[in-house]
């Protein structure tokens, strides 16, 4: 399926999904209440088949207050990609998980709570990745402090 | 059997019957110690491939420098290859392999990295800038990653270190440490050159002048 | 809806899960960071009930260098050179993953030189990286010989690469633009000789590896992923090929000069180790039907179509872009504000999803299988880490 009519396929199933400018891929901005229905949708419905949730991340736009997650799903059947762009207030950062439609989500989020602090609802085993589990902040938050942390001489 | 890159220190007095053998017993020791290494398993990331190549692989086989043996149990080694970044949470971690090893034992850090953090040193909230922050290092062989020839450098440097370093008597007793960086200008022609020298020492190998007859050596090489 | 964190403690406690009649108790056993076959420090906790494996936590991070964050305070042209040393086994597929999506965004245009002498010299590393994988994974099975055959045979590779690049390992070659040099004027005649040296040396390994009875005893029905959970869990390359998805950007999205060679797509039928070994080693044998195409038909041209030095202005947006290195796909999500270093800059790396697949391997299955196991899925742990 070709771009146009990947979206108006989405489209018909959440109707309140708008298209994000300036990517190279398709892509959707979704609200974070119907996620795991339409992530299910997408990957059960025939005609759309994402069965690959190929990468998902976690930017910090600091200056919108907002933290927006990609989920970007690949069909190998039918050879389309689209992406899924999810924004969260920077205050409360809680989206649901998609561990029961996807299984890699698990830890594909645990690496985004590690890293940016993004809380997952209902998540089985939240907790760092990388990282120690006493360790304080997120560090690939725009506003992460660490003394440890040497700058780059000019 | 290894290549003894040093006569053995003292001298022979013939006596009837044979010879005997004067020497210091320090002597003895360092020089039996500093042939008979036995490095540690241990590699953390892209260091660790070409140290794979200069220690097992059949091209360089540090085993003619009497550094043969690599064991995966500190308990059993004595030279630890800090090969690749050190970062936080592996430090603990080093620390402890460090103390689980018997004494007498010596630290390599090869490339960059083990060195002073190397490319991970700045904007880094984890890398360790330099392995001797956790553990004391007595050779440091720069490269990113170093080729198995300056690790041979780095590992006759250490070999001399320990021959003329601490005695039985003052344990503990080290020599500082140092860089073992390849000389300026020195060309992989040079390095054959040089280990070829450290190689005719040795009675028990024959040696085939690999640079002269190059074309012959490869051509024994396929058939094999 | 509730949020919990959880510690790695909480994680591996709990109600014992022993199935057996007689009185057993489970325990746990620690396997790495230092391990000599969790090749790097992966540290694996397991739960074992007698030799039964019950279940597997992998614990990451002794390698986590935060090359993401560093990726944010330098331009594009640095971030190159740290995606080096990620999957070091496949620096030169890590450097052109990094250097399409750059393209790709910037709308930077090359010629068809620089794309064949791209797509030789990254079907050159596949060979070599599996070359690297097979010596390993003799090793883990219990023999050193084919450690030393496998490295003998990419110590050659290694030379011709010197030649070329000036590196054995961490290459920083391939750059947004172009290729850092020409290839070497020996570069045709050594391949060339390379190629006719290791096809004579590829039935050894056979001989050696594949028609070993013990080896086959030891691989086949062992560590079984089937298509559904392979998909699930996001495997890709030759774990997931090994399970029946012929699934290869190679041939499904051609980048380089792969739209212009024949090759084929080796697909496995159980997806149990023995097929994820035989699917790499068909791997070898087709890399070397691409590079015997190519290498003859290299075009003239400009190898570098900016001067390297220049700073290279990506505009604003989500961009991505993926590749197939040796281990699966390799996707890097380029997020740009329209400065000179990325606002975000994020990598999908092939060993993380493929690390998952151990649990479902494992789990139920004994713990003399385990290091097969996981050899077979050809783990490099800083690309997991990052």
């Amino acid at each position: 399926m070709d771009a146009p009519n990947l979206i108006a396929a989405v489209q018909a199933l959440q109707p309140d999904a708008t298209v994000r400018e300036k990517t190279d891929r398709p892509t959707l901005i979704v609200p974070a209440e119907g996620l795991v229905a339409l992530a299910t949708r997408l990957r059960d419905d025939p005609a759309l088949k994402f069965e690959l949730l190929e990468a998902h991340t976690a930017i910090d736009w600091i200056e919108e207050d907002r933290f927006e997650l990609l989920y970007l799903l690949a069909s190998i059947a039918h050879g389309h990609v689209l992406t899924l762009s999810v924004s969260v207030d920077r205050e409360n950062p809680e989206v649901p998980t998609l561990c029961n439609v996807y299984p890699i989500a698990e830890w594909l989020e645990r690496e985004s709570y590690d890293l940016m602090g993004i809380l997952y609802d209902d998540h089985p085993d939240l907790r760092r990745l990388f990282l120690e589990d006493d360790w304080v902040g997120f560090p690939l938050r725009k506003d992460y402090e660490d003394d440890f942390m040497l700058e780059r001489p000019e | 059997m290894g290549v003894i890159t040093d006569k053995l220190p003292g001298v022979l007095e013939p006596v009837p019957g044979g010879q005997v053998l004067l020497t210091a017993v320090d002597q003895l020791i360092n020089w039996s110690r500093s042939n008979s290494l036995w490095p540690l398993t241990f590699g953390t990331s892209c260091c660790a491939i070409e140290m794979m190549m200069a220690t097992g692989a059949a091209r360089h086989d540090m085993a003619r420098f009497g550094a043969e043996v690599a064991r995966p149990s500190p308990r059993q080694a004595d030279l630890l290859v800090i090969a690749g970044t050190i970062v936080k949470r592996m430090a603990p971690r080093l620390r402890t392999l460090y103390e689980q090893m018997a004494e007498p034992r010596y630290v390599m850090a090869t490339g960059s990295c083990a060195i002073c953090g190397g490319p991970f040193m700045y904007d880094s909230y984890t890398t360790i800038r330099g392995a001797d922050e956790v553990i004391p290092v007595d050779v440091y062989v720069p490269g990113c990653p170093p080729r198995p020839e300056a690790f041979f450098y780095g590992l006759l440097t250490l070999q001399k270190m320990i021959r003329e370093g601490e005695s039985i008597r003052h344990p503990g007793e080290r020599r500082r440490p140092v860089l073992a960086a390849l000389p300026e200008g020195m060309t992989l022609d040079d390095i054959r050159k040089e280990m070829q020298d450290l190689l005719s020492h040795d009675a028990n190998v024959k040696m085939v002048d690999e640079l002269a007859e190059g074309a012959h050596f490869s051509a024994e090489l396929k058939d094999f | 809806m509730s949020v919990n964190v959880s510690t790695l403690q909480a994680r591996i406690s709990g109600e014992s899960t022993a199935s057996s009649p007689l009185s057993t108790e489970e325990y746990f056993v620690n396997m790495g960071p230092q391990h000599p076959s969790t090749h790097g420090v992966l540290r694996l906790v397991l739960r074992l009930d007698g030799e039964t494996v019950r279940d597997v936590v992998p614990v990451l991070g002794y390698i986590h260098r935060g090359i993401e964050k560093m990726g944010e305070h330098g331009n594009y042209r640095q971030f190159v050179h740290l995606v080096d040393r990620m999957d070091y086994l496949a620096a030169l597929s890590n450097n052109w993953a990094v250097t399409m999506v750059v393209e790709k965004a910037a709308k930077m245009e090359t010629t068809d030189r620089i794309q064949a002498i791209r797509t030789l010299v990254c079907e050159l590393q596949r060979i070599q990286s599996h070359q690297l994988w097979w010596g390993v994974f003799g090793m883990d099975l219990g023999g050193f010989t084919p450690f030393f055959y496998g490295l003998r045979d990419r110590e050659q590779l290694c030379d011709i690469f010197e030649k070329t690049i000036g590196a054995r390992l961490t290459m920083n070659y391939i750059q947004p633009g172009g290729v850092m040099y020409d290839i070497h004027p020996d570069f045709v005649k050594d391949v060339k000789t390379f190629l006719a040296y290791f096809k004579s040396k590829l039935p050894e390994y056979d001989t050696l590896m594949s028609e070993n009875v013990i080896i086959q005893e030891r691989l086949r029905g062992i560590g079984k992923l089937s298509a559904e959970r392979a998909l699930a869990l996001g495997a890709t390359g030759p774990v997931l090929r090994a399970s029946g998805v012929a699934h290869d950007l190679r041939k499904s999205e051609p980048y380089g000069l792969y739209s212009q060679v024949d090759f084929d797509v080796p697909v496995g039928t159980t997806g149990d180790c023995w097929d994820r070994y035989w699917v790499r080693m068909e791997e070898m044998r087709q890399s070397i039907r691409i590079v015997e195409q190519l290498i003859d038909n290299i075009p003239e041209g400009k190898t570098f179509m900016v001067k390297p030095a220049a700073k290279i202005k990506v505009p604003a947006g989500v961009h991505y872009s993926h590749m197939e290195t040796p281990r699966g796909v390799l996707g890097v999500v380029l997020v740009s504000d329209g400065k000179e270093s990325p606002y975000r800059i994020h990598c999908r790396t092939p060993n993380f999803n493929n690390l998952w697949c151990i649990g479902e391997m494992a789990t139920g299955g004994r713990i003399g299988d385990l290091v097969a196991m996981l050899s077979s899925i050809d783990l490099v742990i800083p690309d997991i880490d990052r």
